[in-house]
């Protein structure tokens, strides 16, 4: 299990994350929602260990989160590989830095599973179409068998059509491959769709952890219930409530 | 003033990207082109306002990126008062006021570049730039992509608010069905370059004709996917 205990973090005399308390069961979905700058990044940044905290801890049952190599999808596709190298080359990547040799049946079995065509891999991330790079992305995450996921905006930058069928690849994806998902969204259409539970962040704490199916009927925060009504006016909740 | 254009059409490197369309908005209509990416949407949103310019008529455009409204060495204070110049107004403290207040930017520090302002905020400035008097027809592409979902939805309702009772025309362009189909009352659909559905929502809604368009109806909400 993850648990996030208690973490603080300053960033430049701020405190960008106040005393955040999460928990995340193995196969499980977090949704972590809330407005532009209320440390969702920040969150994501402390989960990796790449940002330390002024206080608390991070653990995946019960070891130092690090030690399980969590992986991260990004939000911008095509600028999260190198751009010079092939995407094959940036899919070895998490295997190269543990000292491990591609697993080539492992590769077929996720490309077909995530519809990538073996020969795309070739390519550079400039030469595939967005939709394309950001189920690569989803790869090179999977690849080594990480028991933990982090999404962070994994399809702001995809269309409609293309953002529900990403959806769907990584759910299913985690129940066969059990990994834990945390995805940093805006989107409560998605969270509510996928998630299990969903976690309001604002202005660095924690407001409400609520469970997507009641969150969608009655959210517990004020910042919540304003995520909900724009859910509807922006038509991502259409036809529920 | 009704809004036409014929023959629309555009070309990259040798390969067509808008085939010959027709475009007819009348005065108030709010339409929505939606399609996926790379379907030709701005493009023609972009051929419709560059036609249009050139015959005289008064095209408020909000770009998709605020980087393609404003200029990274000028202040906002400057495009503020070079678009008010631009119109023939004289400057209205009090509809600035109102306008930014309405899009919740009235924090922001006017003597700032762009890039020292959120993308979130630098796309609010260019909305309310585009709303400082009444345009004939306003071009709105991908707006609420850089925003919020609270401020998106604020400002889609502010839009509506300002919108009610006037001629201008709207063009909302966007990927997302469900976004466009509480905004307008008719709807073009694009693939491939071409607008293969035109239709008023609610009879698009009901009976979508073409693969594209199904495609877009079927993924419009999250909570009804298609199995």
């Amino acid at each position: 299990m993850l648990s996030v205990n208690r973490i603080s973090v300053r960033r430049a005399q701020e405190m960008t994350l106040q005393d955040i308390s999460l928990t995340l069961a193995p196969c499980n979905t977090l949704a972590v929602v809330g407005e532009s700058g209320a440390g969702k990044s920040t969150l994501i940044s402390t989960i990796l260990g790449l940002v330390p905290c002024a206080s608390g801890q991070v653990t995946w049952q019960d070891a130092p989160v690090r030690q399980c190599r969590p992986a991260l999808v990004m939000q911008e596709p095509r600028s999260a590989f190198n751009p010079r190298l092939s995407l094959y080359h940036s899919v070895s990547e998490p295997l190269n830095a543990v000292g491990k040799e591609m697993d080539q049946h492992r590769l077929d079995r996720l490309c077909k599973r995530l519809e990538i065509p073996r020969d795309l891999l070739w390519r550079r991330p400039t030469e595939v179409s967005i939709g394309q790079a950001q189920r690569v992305g989803i790869l090179r995450a999977l690849i080594g068998e990480p028991p933990l996921v982090l999404f962070d905006e994994p399809l702001s930058a995809l269309d409609a059509v293309t953002q529900k069928h990403t959806a769907r690849l990584i759910a299913d994806l985690q129940s066969s491959e059990g990994f834990a998902a945390l995805i940093v969204t805006h989107d409560l259409g998605y969270a509510a769709a996928f998630a299990d539970d969903i976690a309001v962040l604002r202005a660095g704490r924690i407001e409400e952890v609520t469970p997507a199916q009641n969150f969608v009927e009655r959210p517990q925060s004020d910042y919540g219930h304003q995520l909900r009504e724009a859910a509807f006016t922006l038509g991502a909740l259409e036809h529920v409530g | 003033m009704t809004i036409t254009a014929l023959g629309l059409s555009a070309t990259r490197s040798g390969r067509t990207i808008l085939h010959p369309t027709d475009v007819d908005i009348k005065p108030g209509e709010r339409v929505g082109l939606v399609g996926a990416s790379g379907s030709g949407k701005s493009t023609l949103g972009h051929e419709l306002i560059d036609t249009l310019r050139a015959k005289g008529q008064n095209v408020a455009h909000v770009p998709q990126s605020p980087d393609e409204a404003l200029d990274p060495l000028r202040s906002m204070a400057f495009h503020w008062k070079e678009a008010v110049q631009a119109l023939g107004l004289f400057p209205n403290a009090a509809r600035q006021q109102a306008l930014f207040s309405a899009l919740r930017i009235e924090g922001g520090n006017l003597k700032k570049r762009p890039w020292e302002w959120s993308r979130g905020m630098q796309q609010r400035f260019v909305i309310a730039m585009a709303l400082i008097e009444t345009p004939d027809f306003l071009v709105m592409d991908e707006p609420t992509s850089a925003l919020d979902p609270v401020v998106a939805a604020d400002t889609m309702d502010l839009l509506d608010r300002t919108l009610a009772g006037r001629s201008t025309a709207l063009l909302l362009i966007t990927h997302d069905l469900g976004l466009a189909a509480r905004r307008v009352n008719r709807l073009l659909i694009m693939d491939a370059g071409r607008v293969v559905e035109d239709a008023p929502t609610d009879q698009f809604l009901a009976a979508p004709q073409t693969q594209a368009a199904q495609a877009l109806c079927a993924h419009r909400n999250w909570l009804e996917l298609p199995c």
